[in-house]
C-alpha cells in the first residue's frame, strides 16, 4: 500500500514534471541519445493481435524495415489471437518472479481493459511516452487520449492510432439519407423497421455495445460535457432509468425481439452481412472500407454518424515491467508517431485500419503536412464525411460508468 | 518378484507425475485463486465471498442458478438422446447388409470433426440465415427467412442440444457397434428359439448387456458437456447463460479481482460434474447388479 502511495506520486510528480520540461526521459535513461546507443543491435519483440493480414503487412513494412535501416533494431513481430493472452503472459511472468530484464514482451498493442489489467498489477515500465521526442505531436491535452476508458494514462502507454464509433448500412438495401442522425431519430426508425435492429450487448469483450448505451446518455441528458471528470453517481442514478426505459421500449422491436443480442463485433457483423439487420457499428475513420475490403461486410456497405455524441478513443503502445529491451520498445513506440508513418496508416492503399494517433494540427514541416493532406483526401466513399464525425467526436468518460452500465443493463433490460 | 514391482512402479510413475502435477497443480491454483488468494495484484487473504458472489449476490446469483438449470437441462437431454440414436443406429446397422461399410463409414464419420467445427457447421446449417432457412424462404414454405424457427443461439439450448447429438451420438455408436460385434448372434437366436418376441428380445437380451458399456460412456459425455466451453459460447445466448461460458467471462474480465469469482464457478462446475458422476455410477452399478 505504501508503495503504492509513493508509485502514484511519482507518477503524478513525474507527469507535472514531463508537461514543464518536454525534454524529459524514461526511466533508466539519461538522455534520448543513450535510448538509440542500448537499442542499436537489439531486438524488438512486438506482441500485437494478429487477426489482420494487413495489419501485420504494415508493421513488417513500414516499421520493420526503418527500425532496422535507421536504428539496426530487429522487428520480431508475434501475433496474438487476442491481446488478453499478452496480459495473461506478463501476468504469468510476474507470478513465477521474472522481473528485471528477464521478460519476453518489449511491446504491447494495447488500450481499455487490458491496460487497466496490467497497470492496475502494476507490471507496466513507465511513465516513458512524454520521454519520446515524438511526444510533442500527441495531444496529450486531450482527454481522450490522456485516458483510456477514462482511466488516467499517466504515460504508460503512448498512443498509436485511433478509432470513433458510428455506424454502417448497406447502400444496396438503404440510402443514405434515410439513415438516423442521433437516438431520437433511431428510435423512430428502429418502430419504423421492425426486427431490422440490434446492438451489441455492454458487456466484456463487447465494450461497443457499452458505448452504443453510453452515448444514449449523453443525448438524453442534452450533452457529454457534464459527464466529464469525476465519476458522478447523482449524475448517473438521474438518468440512468431513462435509459433503460428507452432501451426496454425499443426491444419489441428489435432482432429477435430483444430475446437476445450478439455479444461482439464478429457476431453483429454477420447478422448484418447476412441480411438479419439493417445497421451495424464500425470504429473506423474509412467506416465501411475495411470491413468490406476483409470481406467480413457486403461491399455496398456505407458508413454513417450521428450527429453528436460519438465517442472517439485512442489505442496504444505499452511496455511491460520486465521487458527484455526497454531501449528498442521506447524507439519503436517514437517511430510510430513520426508524421509521415502516421500519414501511411491512414492512407487506405497501406491497408491498415486505424486513424491519427497523433494531432495532425501539431505537425509543422512540409513533407509531414503533404503526406497527411493526401491521407485525408483518400478515405474512400466507404467512409463518412469527416466534418461530421469531427463535429461528433466526443470522448469517453470515467471507467466507473462503464462497469456501472454493463451490469445496470444486465439487471434492467436483459433480465427485466 | 522385487524387480516386477519395480517395472510397474517404474512405468506408472511418469503419467502419475503428469497427473499429479497438471491435474491437482492446475486445480489447486484454481482453489487458491477462487479464495481470492492472488499474490499478483496483492491479495493474500483467503475467504468465501468469490464463492458467495456467484451463488447468492444480487448482481451474480440470477445468471447462476438460470445457467445452472440450462446447464443441467442440455447435458441430461443431449447425453440421453444422443445414448438413444446411436443405440437404435446400432441395432438396424449391425446385421449385415449391403450398404453397411457405408451406413459404418457415414455415423463413424464426424468423430474426429472439431466441435468448433461442428458448432460452426451448426450456425451454416440452421440459424435464421442459415442454409435450410434459405431453401425454406425460396421454396416458399416461409416468407422470409427471418420467419424460421429460431434453433441456434435459442435461450432454451436447442442449438447447443442438437450440436451435442450431431456430434456424440457417433462416440456412443462406435461403442455399441463394438460391443454388438463382439455379442455375435447367438445369444438373440437362442432368446428366439425359447420364443421372445422382437421387444422382449431387445429389453431383455441386447439391452442388459450392452448397458455397462453404455452408462459408461453417458458418464464421459455427460461430465464432457456439462463442462465445455466452444459450444455453447458459439450456440448460446447471451441469457441464460451456461456456467463454463460464464467462468470464461469472469476470467476475461480486465478487473483481476473477477478472477476469483471465475475460479470459484469453474470448481463450482467440477464439484457438480464429480457429485453427479458418482451418483450417477452408483445408481447404475446398483442397476446393473440387479438386473
Amino acid at each position: 500500500m505504501k508503495f503504492k502511495i509513493k508509485f502514484i506520486t511519482l507518477a503524478i510528480i513525474s507527469l507535472f514534471f514531463s508537461k514543464l520540461v518536454s525534454a524529459e526521459t524514461a526511466p533508466g535513461f539519461g538522455s534520448w541519445d543513450d535510448v538509440l546507443k542500448a537499442a542499436d543491435g537489439g531486438q524488438v519483440n512486438v506482441y500485437m493481435w494478429g487477426g489482420s493480414d494487413a495489419i501485420n503487412g504494415f508493421v513488417d513494412d513500414f516499421y520493420g524495415v526503418p527500425l532496422k535501416e535507421k536504428y539496426n533494431i530487429t522487428l520480431n513481430r508475434v501475433p496474438l489471437a487476442g491481446t488478453v493472452d499478452a496480459v495473461n503472459q506478463v501476468l504469468s511472468e510476474k507470478e513465477a518472479g521474472v522481473t528485471g530484464d528477464n521478460g519476453n514482451i518489449d511491446l504491447i498493442w494495447i488500450n481499455g481493459e487490458n491496460f487497466w489489467t496490467l497497470k492496475q498489477a502494476q507490471l507496466l515500465y513507465g511513465p516513458f511516452a512524454a520521454g519520446l521526442p515524438n511526444s510533442k505531436f500527441v495531444a496529450w491535452d486531450n482527454p481522450a487520449v490522456n485516458l483510456d476508458f477514462g482511466r488516467p494514462v499517466d504515460g504508460m502507454e503512448s498512443p498509436w492510432s485511433s478509432a470513433q464509433f458510428h455506424f454502417m448500412y448497406d447502400s444496396a438495401r438503404n440510402n443514405y439519407d434515410d439513415m438516423p442522425r442521433s437516438y431520437a431519430e433511431l428510435s423512430d426508425w428502429i418502430a419504423a423497421n421492425p426486427g431490422r435492429f440490434t446492438y451489441i450487448r455492454p458487456g466484456k469483450g463487447g465494450f461497443v455495445g457499452t458505448r452504443f448505451v453510453k452515448q444514449i446518455f449523453f443525448e438524453l441528458s442534452g450533452g457529454q460535457e457534464q459527464w466529464v471528470g469525476p465519476f458522478n453517481q447523482e449524475l448517473y442514478d438521474k438518468w440512468a432509468p431513462k435509459v433503460w426505459e428507452l432501451l426496454n421500449s425499443w426491444e419489441k422491436d428489435l432482432w429477435r425481439s430483444g430475446e437476445t443480442y450478439p455479444k461482439d463485433n464478429a457476431e453483429m457483423h454477420s447478422l448484418f452481412a447476412n441480411g438479419e439487420v439493417d445497421l451495424d457499428f464500425t470504429q473506423s475513420p474509412r467506416g465501411a472500407g475495411p470491413t468490406n475490403t476483409a470481406g467480413t461486410t457486403p461491399p455496398t456497405s456505407r458508413a454513417f454518424a450521428f450527429y453528436d455524441n460519438m465517442i472517439g478513443d485512442f489505442n496504444y503502445w505499452a511496455i511491460p515491467y520486465n521487458a527484455p529491451n526497454k531501449a528498442a520498445a521506447l524507439v519503436y513506440a517514437n517511430l510510430v508517431l513520426e508524421p509521415e508513418l502516421q500519414a501511411a496508416q491512414v492512407q487506405p492503399a497501406n491497408g491498415f485500419c486505424c486513424g491519427w494517433g497523433i494531432s495532425t494540427a501539431k505537425v509543422t514541416d512540409a513533407a509531414g503536412k503533404a503526406a497527411i493532406n493526401d491521407a485525408q483526401n483518400n478515405l474512400g466513399d466507404a467512409a463518412e464525411d469527416q466534418n461530421i464525425l469531427a463535429k461528433a467526436l466526443v470522448s469517453d468518460i470515467a471507467a466507473e460508468y462503464q462497469d456501472l452500465i454493463e451490469a445496470d443493463w444486465e439487471a434492467n433490460v436483459l433480465l427485466k | 518378484m522385487g524387480g516386477e514391482r519395480l517395472k510397474i512402479i517404474l512405468s506408472l510413475t511418469p503419467p502419475l507425475l503428469i497427473i499429479i502435477t497438471l491435474f491437482f497443480g492446475g486445480i489447486l491454483y484454481g482453489l487458491l485463486q477462487s479464495l481470492g488468494y492472488q499474490p499478483a495484484i496483492g491479495k493474500y487473504d483467503i475467504n468465501f465471498s468469490a464463492y458467495y458472489n456467484v451463488l447468492f449476490s444480487e448482481r451474480y446469483a440470477r445468471m447462476f442458478w438460470t445457467g445452472l438449470g440450462l446447464n443441467l437441462w442440455v447435458s441430461f437431454a443431449s447425453t440421453f438422446l444422443a445414448a438413444v440414436f446411436a443405440l437404435f443406429a446400432a441395432l438396424a446397422i449391425r446385421k449385415t447388409f449391403f450398404a453397411k461399410t457405408i451406413c459404418n463409414f457415414i455415423y463413424s464419420l464426424n468423430l474426429p470433426m472439431p466441435h468448433l467445427v461442428v458448432a460452426v457447421g451448426m450456425i451454416f446449417v440452421f440459424s435464421q440465415s442459415g442454409l435450410l432457412a434459405r431453401f425454406a424462404s425460396q421454396l416458399g414454405f416461409i416468407n422470409s427467412p427471418g420467419e424460421f424457427p429460431v434453433l441456434v443461439r435459442d435461450k432454451y439450448g436447442f442449438g447447443i442440444i442438437l450440436a451435442y447429438i450431431w456430434k456424440e451420438a457417433a462416440f456412443f455408436f462406435i461403442i455399441l457397434m463394438s460391443v454388438l460385434q463382439s455379442l455375435g448372434e447367438n445369444f438373440e437366436e437362442l432368446a428366439q428359439s425359447l420364443g421372445a418376441n422382437k421387444w422382449q428380445r431387445f429389453r431383455y437380451v441386447i439391452l442388459p448387456l450392452v448397458m455397462p458399456n453404455l452408462f459408461s460412456a453417458s458418464i464421459i459425455v455427460f461430465a464432457f458437456s456439462f463442462g465445455a466451453y466452444e459450444v455453447p459460447a458459439l450456440l448460446g445466448v447471451i441469457y441464460p447463460q451456461m456456467l463454463p461460458v460464464m467462468a470464461f467471462e469472469f476470467f476475461l474480465n480486465p478487473d483481476l479481482n473477477a478472477r476469483s469469482e471465475g475460479m470459484a464457478l469453474s470448481i463450482i462446475i467440477a464439484l457438480i460434474v464429480m457429485v453427479l458422476v458418482i451418483i450417477y455410477f452408483w445408481l447404475t452399478q446398483a442397476k446393473i447388479r440387479k438386473d
